[in-house]
């Protein structure tokens, strides 16, 4: 009697270990109890939330828990961030840097720690740091609405140039695109160029201040559309809207529909759910034992204009 | 006695950890050190037009131009070059042909062998279609993408200042010419119309 209870309880044992064993063993490669962490440079800007929640999203649909930080355009936030996920154990990180060079030390602090980072939209300047870095080809992008602006303009007119932020490379590859095409026309004449940070209300103040030194302006080249949209709210309350071209980058909904109505001139698409959802993916591939990986991938984007809107979406399509 | 140690001591140690700790160099070692370092995008390019634009292996335009009207995705897929996601296909090409009218941004010629009618770009000479057709160089050996990209501005520099102003200065219709340049396709909005060729060697063969 006593022997056939010690049996059974050696039994129901065994199976107790036997049954956390194959637990153990799934989870090793699968991606169940994984965390994916989603850093995103600021959510103060909807492009970026758009990223944000279709990285998150992607990550969730593999099988996934993600959380979302903000780093709200710092570097000293997005340190902060990166050593409580790692501390917290995620298994893989969709970073979208504050700053090429600044947030280069988070990403290979990260890597020390085994942990992974796939870079979605901008790149940091080391080669070795990421495991892979998913960008948009800013620079032929704004080489296209470069030669539109050109077109647009006649060749010929005054205009001001709205930059992102001076720490990012987007801010300048998109800016030496735009002017390695508008540059070898000496009649068109920028007659500012100035950072905006990336941010609408900015992008207002600074173009009614430029306004009030160059009047005649024909045209405003802003290195996003949350900049156009900042320059023409600008460009409203100074009545100037007939007379002054707006050209964006991103495709955000905002300045989609100011397209659809004639507002703003053009924008470059650059879809952040198909950056977002291909930087999950490889995340997950990653996770999954795979180990060589591109070091850059960009993504091709396209110009809108007010002829060809209509064959585009806001914030682009995911494949 | 002591103190002679000690001022001893002092000296040695201050010596020793303030040794090469401030030099002078001349601004321009300097500066020729950071340019060794420092990506050369114009050299390369240079490079590239000197020594390899004549010996590049192209296509020939008419077969070029017969396969990408039968099946642009399957022939840019198989024989043409990408950069990353994308779908710009990118060629090099090569052709003997006719001019048949010259106009502000381009030259439109008929190639001698079908008498099929395509495009030279004089004007507009941007874009990557030289270094992705001629596959030169590889985004991931760049650590800032700004190097990468200048090497397509180098490029189109030299097309617009060393290998179309001799041409545009001769060239006239009815002339016999040999042309070896790249060409973009988009594979989903392709037409013959749009396509231009960005030429990267041009000769007047009359």
């Amino acid at each position: 009697m006593l022997q056939s209870y010690y049996t059974d309880g050696l039994k129901v044992l065994l199976s107790f270990f036997l049954f956390i064993a194959i637990c153990s063993c799934s989870n090793t490669n699968g991606s169940e109890n994984k965390r994916i962490a989603v850093v995103i440079s600021t959510l103060n800007n909807p492009w970026f939330v758009v990223l944000g929640e279709s990285a998150a999203e992607r990550a969730q649909e593999l099988g996934y828990e993600t959380t979302i930080f903000d780093s709200q355009n710092n570097t000293s936030k997005e340190a902060e961030h990166f050593e409580n996920l790692i501390a917290a154990g995620y298994s893989a990180v969709l970073f979208n840097p504050t700053d090429s060079e600044g947030s280069v030390s988070n990403v290979k602090r990260a890597k020390a720690a085994g942990v992974p980072v796939f870079c979605m939209d901008r790149e940091v300047n080391s080669l070795d740091a990421a495991t892979s870095q998913i960008i948009s080809d800013s620079f032929s992008g704004c080489v296209a609405l470069g030669e539109y602006f050109v077109r647009q303009l006649n060749k010929k007119g005054k205009y001001v140039e709205l930059l992102g932020l001076v720490g990012d490379n987007n801010t300048w590859n998109r800016s030496k695109g735009f002017h390695s095409v508008v540059d070898h026309f000496p009649d068109l004449k920028m007659v500012a160029q100035q950072s905006a940070d990336f941010d609408r209300s900015k992008a207002m103040e600074v173009l009614e201040s430029v306004m009030q030194s160059h009047p005649d302006i024909d045209a405003v080249f802003c290195g996003n559309d949350a900049m156009a949209m900042g320059a023409y709210q600008a460009l409203v309350a100074a009545g100037k809207t007939e007379n002054v071209m707006v050209f964006g980058f991103d495709g955000a909904d905002d300045v989609m529909n100011a397209i659809s109505n004639k507002k703003i001139k053009a924008t470059v698409m650059q879809s952040p759910k198909h950056m977002a959802k291909v930087a999950a993916e490889l995340a997950d591939l990653y996770i999954k034992g795979k180990r060589d990986f591109i070091p850059k991938t960009p993504i091709a984007v396209e110009v809108v204009t007010q002829e060809n809107i209509h064959d585009f979406v806001a914030y682009g399509q995911d494949n | 006695m002591n103190n002679t140690i000690k001022y001893l001591l002092i000296t040695i140690i201050a010596g020793v950890s303030l040794y090469n700790a401030i030099y002078f160099k001349k601004l321009d070692e300097v500066k020729k050190e950071a340019s060794n370092t420092t990506f050369n995008a114009k050299n390369y390019a240079n490079q590239f037009f000197k020594n390899d634009v004549e010996s590049f292996k192209a296509i020939n335009a008419s077969d070029f131009l017969n396969h990408i009207n039968a099946d642009a995705q399957a022939y840019a897929e198989n024989n043409g070059h990408k950069l990353g996601i994308s779908s710009d296909y990118n060629f090099i090409v090569e052709g003997n042909a006719i001019v048949l009218e010259i106009e502000e941004e381009y030259i439109v010629v008929e190639l001698e062998s079908d008498q099929q009618r395509l495009k030279i770009a004089t004007d507009f000479i941007f874009g990557n279609a030289i270094r992705e057709g001629a596959r030169r160089a590889n985004i991931g050996d760049y650590q800032n993408t700004m190097d990468f990209n200048n090497i397509s501005v180098e490029l189109n520099n030299i097309v617009r200042e060393q290998i179309l102003p001799p041409f545009l200065q001769e060239v006239k219709v009815s002339d016999r010419i040999y042309f070896k340049g790249a060409a973009k396709v988009n594979t989903k909005r392709h037409t013959n119309e749009n396509m231009k060729v960005i030429p990267m060697l041009l000769k007047i063969n009359n």
